[in-house]
């Protein structure tokens, strides 16, 4: 136990019928990034909610920083900071006055409080802000206030979840940026969740693939990518199906590709390694006479490990669609008030 | 725990927030003045002097509606504030405590006793109006009024809280301000007196917490009252502590479900 920073067992949350975290175990060493994937609804958030004891769990028990989240709720919160998926700034305070409260809460005062406001402001890159209205803040300054916020008590764990959601593409870098110089500097354990596989694969140290409330995989990135056996081969030839047909098995043959497939006038390969399989199939290709047009290789990005574990695709359209139904949800609601 | 602290963050916080938004600010102004000035002025003219002072125990009917325009204003403010916790829990505020190792109780009792403060500021505006308006008004009873005001604003802070923790979404807001608001100022002797309605109806009026606010506000700035003081007090304490205790209990319950 004093290795993790995290442990959950065989957590379980129901609403009704649904069971929203099936299952779930996993164990989050001290200083690592772990990463939550999944689409929405995958039960990112509600094993958040569970982990920072503001939701109970149907069933199981977790451990953050050495303590049960359900019997020592109270020693979990003294060790943990909080990024909610929604903001949670108070938008009519400023940046300076939401820390501030922030800092009261955690039982700062006097100086050192007012050093620890000023550091975080220094870190979030918002001295210049830091007296202005947070309802007139970017999304990305939102976000960054949040993440100094929660690190402002030097908890051991912070949890984020889907830190980078709604964003531009640059503003994301920089979170991503921040999220990195985060971990170098404050040694601190990172739990977070995202729908984005650029962002597991940057960031996390581990990711646990999660749909329909079950870790489907889990791994380092590259143990994920590679459980699917390797590199995808294209070879587009122009031939008679029969002959490509027999091209193909002969390769699988020799053992140069695990297996294949034909997709419209290409023949896929799944091998090991790309480079090592090319010069062995334009060999047979001269013995078979097949005609080569194009030879191209690819990666498999954790997209392809999602899509292979969990049999769809994660598709960030999905993703996109349903924030904006989020984010307009959200804006209304606060033009109603 | 951390209780002093919290105590101190959601008071700050309650009072920045209403240092900056304006509109709250008048809004709740407004409205007390416009009965003031249209019911006030109205009947004033209609009813003369002499017939006034027969109906309201000696003194001209807008000074018996002052103190009542005074305790509506406290009333609708804090009730407001007690309610206004479901958009905290709307936009997330709320979270941010939840997860905090900090005491809820505190938190809650912070963030009415700011609130209430904000109120008893906005019934003291309107209170430096009445006494511009109206002649008569005692001086000497605007401290122990306002006193009073804090406990009556911590009671309608305590059920507007009790209150939001039943709706599931702030949109039901407005109706139930106006649903709650309207009647209990209606039946709480700030437009009339009480003294002479059969008693089947004082029994209604009796059991509106609002209606020991109003009056022994009126003792404090006019001298008239129709309920014993010391029943008043004690009826406003006895029902602070149980609305604060009652909102305390719902939010150290609360969870995000
Ligand atoms: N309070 C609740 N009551 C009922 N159902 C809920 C509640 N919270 C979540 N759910 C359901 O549980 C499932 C998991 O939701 P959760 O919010 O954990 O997903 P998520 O992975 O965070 O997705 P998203 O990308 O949308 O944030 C969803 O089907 C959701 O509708
Ligand atoms: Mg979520």
């Amino acid at each position: 136990m004093d290795e993790s920073a995290i442990s959950a067992r065989n957590l379980v949350k129901k609403f009704g019928d649904l069971i929203a975290v099936n299952r779930v175990s996993f164990d989050v060493k001290k200083g690592e990034i772990f990463g939550f994937l999944g689409p929405n609804g995958a039960g990112k958030t509600t094993t958040i909610n569970i982990l920072v004891t503001v939701m109970k769990p149907t069933g199981g028990e977790a451990f953050v920083a050495g303590h049960n989240v359900i019997k020592e709720p109270i020693k979990v919160r003294e060790k943990i900071g909080v990024v909610f998926q929604d903001n949670t700034a108070d938008r009519y305070l400023t940046g300076w006055e939401n820390l501030y409260i922030h800092g009261l809460i955690y039982g700062l005062k006097g100086d050192e409080l007012k050093m620890r406001i000023e550091d975080a402001l220094e870190f979030a890159e918002l001295t210049k802000f830091k007296s202005v209205p947070v309802k007139n803040y970017s999304g990305g300054m939102m976000r960054r206030l949040e993440i100094a916020r929660a690190l402002m008590h030097s908890p051991e764990v912070l949890f984020l979840d889907e830190p980078t959601i709604g964003l531009d593409p640059q503003t994301r870098a920089r979170i991503w940026e921040y999220i990195r110089m985060l971990r170098k500097e404050e040694n601190v354990t990172i739990f977070m969740t995202t729908h984005y596989m650029d962002e597991a694969e940057k960031l996390c140290d581990k990711v646990a693939i999660i749909d329909h409330g079950k870790i489907m995989a889990m791994g380092s990135p590259e143990d994920l990518k590679n459980s699917l056996g390797g590199d995808m081969l294209y070879v587009k030839v122009n031939n008679p199906m029969d002959e490509i047909k027999e091209f193909a098995e002969e390769i699988v043959r020799e053992r140069i590709a695990l297996s294949y497939r034909l997709v419209g006038d290409m023949v896929a390969f799944s091998v090991r390694y790309a480079s090592k399989a090319i010069p062995p199939v334009f060999e047979l290709a001269n013995t078979f006479d097949i005609k080569v047009e194009e030879i191209k290789y690819t990666q498999p990005s954790l997209g392809d490990v999602f899509l292979h574990y969990t049999g769809r695709e994660l598709r960030d359209e999905e993703g996109n669609w349903k924030d904006l139904i989020r984010m307009r949800r959200a804006a209304r609601a606060r033009m109603r008030r | 725990m951390n209780e002093g602290g919290i105590l101190l963050a959601m008071t700050y916080r309650q009072l920045k927030r209403y240092f900056r938004a304006k509109s709250r600010l008048i809004g709740t102004i407004v409205n007390p003045l416009i009965f003031f000035l249209f019911l006030g002025m109205g009947w004033s003219f209609s009813l003369g002097g002499g017939l006034s002072k027969q109906l309201f125990g000696g003194i001209d009917y807008l000074a018996f509606l002052a103190p009542g325009i005074t305790v509506m204003t406290i009333f609708t403010s804090s009730l407001v504030g007690g309610i206004s916790v479901i958009w905290d829990k709307e936009f997330g505020f709320l979270k941010e405590v939840l997860v905090a190792p900090a005491s809820r109780t505190y938190a809650i009792i912070g963030r009415a006793f700011g609130d209430s403060l904000t109120s008893v500021l906005q019934g003291a505006i309107v209170l430096c109006m009445m006494y511009l308006l109206v002649p008569g008004l005692k001086l000497e009873g605007s401290l122990p009024a306002l006193a009073l005001g804090l406990v009556t604003a911590l009671s309608f802070n305590g059920l507007g809280i009790a209150i939001a923790s039943k709706m599931r979404s702030p949109e039901g807001f407005q109706l139930i301000m106006s649903l709650i608001t309207l009647p209990l100022i209606f039946l709480s002797g700030a437009f009339y007196p009480i003294d002479r309605l059969p008693s089947a109806a004082k029994i209604i009026f009796y059991m509106n917490p609002l209606t020991f606010a109003v009056d022994s506000t009126r003792y404090f700035l006019t001298g008239v009252n129709s309920i014993p003081l010391i029943a008043d007090i004690s009826a406003l304490i006895i029902l602070c502590i149980g609305f604060i205790t009652v909102s305390v209990r719902i939010f150290e319950r609360s969870t995000i479900e």
